[in-house]
């Protein structure tokens, strides 16, 4: 990967670079944090011309390795005011890594208000007027049949639905999957951001693309081969979540009484059969059609933790239906129609927003009285009304701060106004020190893998105490980092956790790739220093320890069943980052 | 769901268990009316459950061993090898499943 693009919106102006050799050993999270913090002044304003947004394949995308089919993509958040990097499936990643291309950058922004297309194929980057047909409220589904019928259906698409072009502080961008359904980087508006710019979405044509150079091309293919053995021999990755995808989580944090529900103000719930990933998966395997219990966002993965949730007529309504935003509809709003939960999940996607983030809103905005508690229908008018935008629809697609400020609720689940996903932090200690510390936002992605014996930092973990936890919280960001700047799915940890030669298969991926002799010492400072990094964007944007704190809720509302309260001092969550 | 009397354990099973527990007893959870406590491994066999399909156990919202005593009127789920994510190590399992058949080998 050679060729550095950028866009700048401001002047019209596209300059193809050799990448900078800052940037050459980087891909990933590791490569648009540091771009993020070298070349965005931290204190601007996210939707103003000083932001950049950053497109990245990891440093495995396009290859053969399993599951490297992931894209980055940083800037600074709308949302929470801090760096961002936000992930995603799709065909983006492999278009981008086999055509070349390091990254692709867009910055500045025009004058004038209309929105553009950026379409970049190998010997070309063009800026284009966007045709009309994709503008003013069209949905993402329409845009990109729309987009894929005029450039061809083998293009990748990365688009902003209305609420980017609205720049809503939930907007995402959207990414065409293999099929031409949408996968999103979701949190974090980044979509705000690209709407900003007023591009209104990117075309890949990698017509004429070779593969992706490897340096030593045997090595390679052992190690893959045992990188995909470790995965499709562990119960997690080869078995549980292809059957019953990660909604398999809605049970089992339920029975944990660790379940947020009802505004989080319990641990438990009732109706968990109704919302379940079981229940999911026999309603797919039960009314066939286009369902599909099982499918890969992208080429080459092999977990498929994807599926295709159809209707009671068997046509597909959504997928990718995840537990978080099944969880937050079903669970934390009290929705008992799973039907319901997947028809707001599209209308999201077609938006163009953060199906966590929104969906959070509808539950607090439920508390807040602006919705009735557990009314899927009027959830689902609400979040539609986010495309026009009406006051109703601004204000949830501001997410779940601005929903608890209008409402006047002090019970409101965000972390530097990024709300909080779905493990009470009450009961899984752990995953709550994530939520304080990251440099994201409350984000439960940002603390899920760590190197090397997992034993030795999880092995005695008691979810309900504190005994061992700082230096859990610490572990898996350091290993997450890493991860996400491989361009492997964060899911490969799964499978690698339990089998160091799987762990070990990753490193040699890239070191045959690149001709390099990296260790796990290695990839644990790439996580320290991509951490760092952030933090230091974010000391820079005027964010201190204090702003690393859950919401004083959690201290004094204890969660039942375990009636639990959160109970770290600000001394002891200051840890997680003492490193 | 009715609310059992006390001495009624429910029991769940979670991942691939659920369809079995539902086909083999027609409702989720089950419940059985125990007389005296038992361990889970007892539990298991009774219900007909392999051992190595379980990884940890839930008794009354906690992770528990397979072998941990059981008292009638308990809630227990089963809960097979298959859970994804770090929720493995965050809610405690790699403490409670060394002993089990399906404990992945691992070793301090």
């Amino acid at each position: 990967m050679n060729k550095f693009i950028r866009v700048n919106m401001s002047s019209g102006e596209i300059e193809i670079q050799a990448v900078p050799n800052q940037y050459i050993g980087l891909g990933g999270r590791a490569l648009t944090s540091s771009f993020v913090n070298d070349e965005v002044k931290p204190t601007c304003h996210p939707l103003g011309k000083n932001n950049k947004l950053i497109f990245a394949p990891g440093l495995l995308s396009g290859t053969s390795a399993p599951n490297s089919g992931r894209l980055s993509v940083g800037a600074k958040s709308p949302l929470t005011g801090t760096i961002k990097e936000c992930n995603t499936g799709g065909v983006f990643s492999q278009q981008m890594a086999k055509m070349g291309i390091k990254a692709l950058v867009i910055e500045g922004m025009p004058e004038d208000d209309k929105f553009y297309v950026i379409k970049v194929s190998m010997d070309n980057v063009a800026i284009e007027e966007a045709p009309v047909e994709i503008l003013g409220g069209c949905g993402n589904y329409d845009a990109i049949a729309f987009l894929t019928e005029k450039h061809g259906k083998n293009v990748g698409i990365a688009i902003v639905g209305p609420a980017g072009e609205h720049r809503l502080p939930s907007a995402n961008i959207s990414f065409k999957d293999p099929e031409g359904n949408i996968r999103s980087a979701g949190r974090g508006g980044l979509g705000a951001v690209m709407g900003s710019k007023k591009v209104k979405a990117v075309i890949l044509d990698d017509t004429g693309a070779g593969t992706v150079p490897i340096a030593e091309p045997e090595k390679f293919r052992a190690a893959a081969k045992v990188f995909a053995n470790a995965l499709l021999s562990h119960p997690v990755s080869g078995q549980g979540l292809a059957a019953y995808g990660t909604d398999v989580l809605v049970n089992i944090l339920n029975e944990a009484g660790g379940l947020p529900s009802y505004n989080f103000t319990q641990g438990r719930i009732d109706h968990n059969d109704i919302i379940s990933g079981e229940t999911m998966n026999a309603t797919i395997t039960e009314r066939g059609g286009d369902g599909k219990v099982s499918h890969g966002c992208h080429r080459g993965c092999i977990i498929k933790c994807s599926q295709w949730y159809p209707d009671k007529q068997g046509k597909y309504i959504t997928s990718g239906f995840e537990y978080e935003t099944i969880w937050a509809l079903g669970a934390d709003a009290g929705i008992k129609n799973l039907d319901l939960i997947a028809y707001a999940d599209r209308a999201m996607d077609d938006i163009g927003v953060d199906s966590i983030e929104v969906s959070v809103a509808v539950a607090t905005a439920m508390e807040g009285g602006l919705l009735p508690w557990g009314d899927g229908e009027a959830a689902l008018d609400a979040i539609k009304q986010i495309a026009v935008p009406t006051p109703l629809g601004r204000i949830l697609g501001g997410g779940c701060a601005v929903v608890g400020k209008v409402c006047g609720l002090y019970r409101t689940p965000v972390v530097k106004d990024q709300a909080i996903p779905a493990y009470d932090p009450r009961s899984v200690k752990g995953i709550g020190l994530t939520y304080a510390t990251t440099p994201m936002g409350a984000d439960h992605t940002a603390g899920y893998c760590v190197s090397g014996n997992i034993l030795k930092v999880g092995g005695d973990l008691d979810p309900l105490k504190k005994d061992g936890q700082i230096e859990y919280a610490r572990s898996m960001q350091i290993g997450t980092a890493a991860v996400d700047s491989t361009g492997m799915c964060l899911f490969v940890y799964f499978g690698i956790a339990d089998s160091p030669e799987g762990y070990q298969a990753l490193i040699d991926m890239i070191n045959a790739q690149y001709g390099l002799s990296l260790t796990s010492g290695d990839v644990d400072k790439l996580g320290e220093s991509v951490l760092k990094v952030e933090r230091d964007f974010n000391k820079r944007a005027g964010f201190t320890n204090a702003h690393d704190r859950l919401p004083e809720f959690f201290e004094y509302e204890a969660l039942p069943p375990h009636n639990q309260v959160w109970d770290f001092t600000p001394e002891e969550i200051d840890e997680v980052y003492n490193f | 769901m009715n609310d059992p009397k006390p001495s009624a354990t429910e029991i769940r099973g979670f991942l691939h268990l659920d369809s079995y527990l539902r086909k083999k007893h027609g409702t989720m959870p089950v419940i059985l009316h125990l007389l005296e406590p038992l361990t889970g491994i007892e539990l298991a066999k009774k219900l007909e459950i392999r051992l190595h399909e379980v990884e940890v156990i839930f008794v009354n919202g906690f992770v528990q061993d397979l072998d941990t005593v059981i008292q009638p009127g308990d809630r227990v789920a089963f809960l097979p090898p298959g859970c994804p994510g770090p929720y493995r190590v965050a809610l405690g399992f790699y403490g409670k499943n060394q002993k089990n058949a399906s404990n992945f080998k691992l070793s301090k």
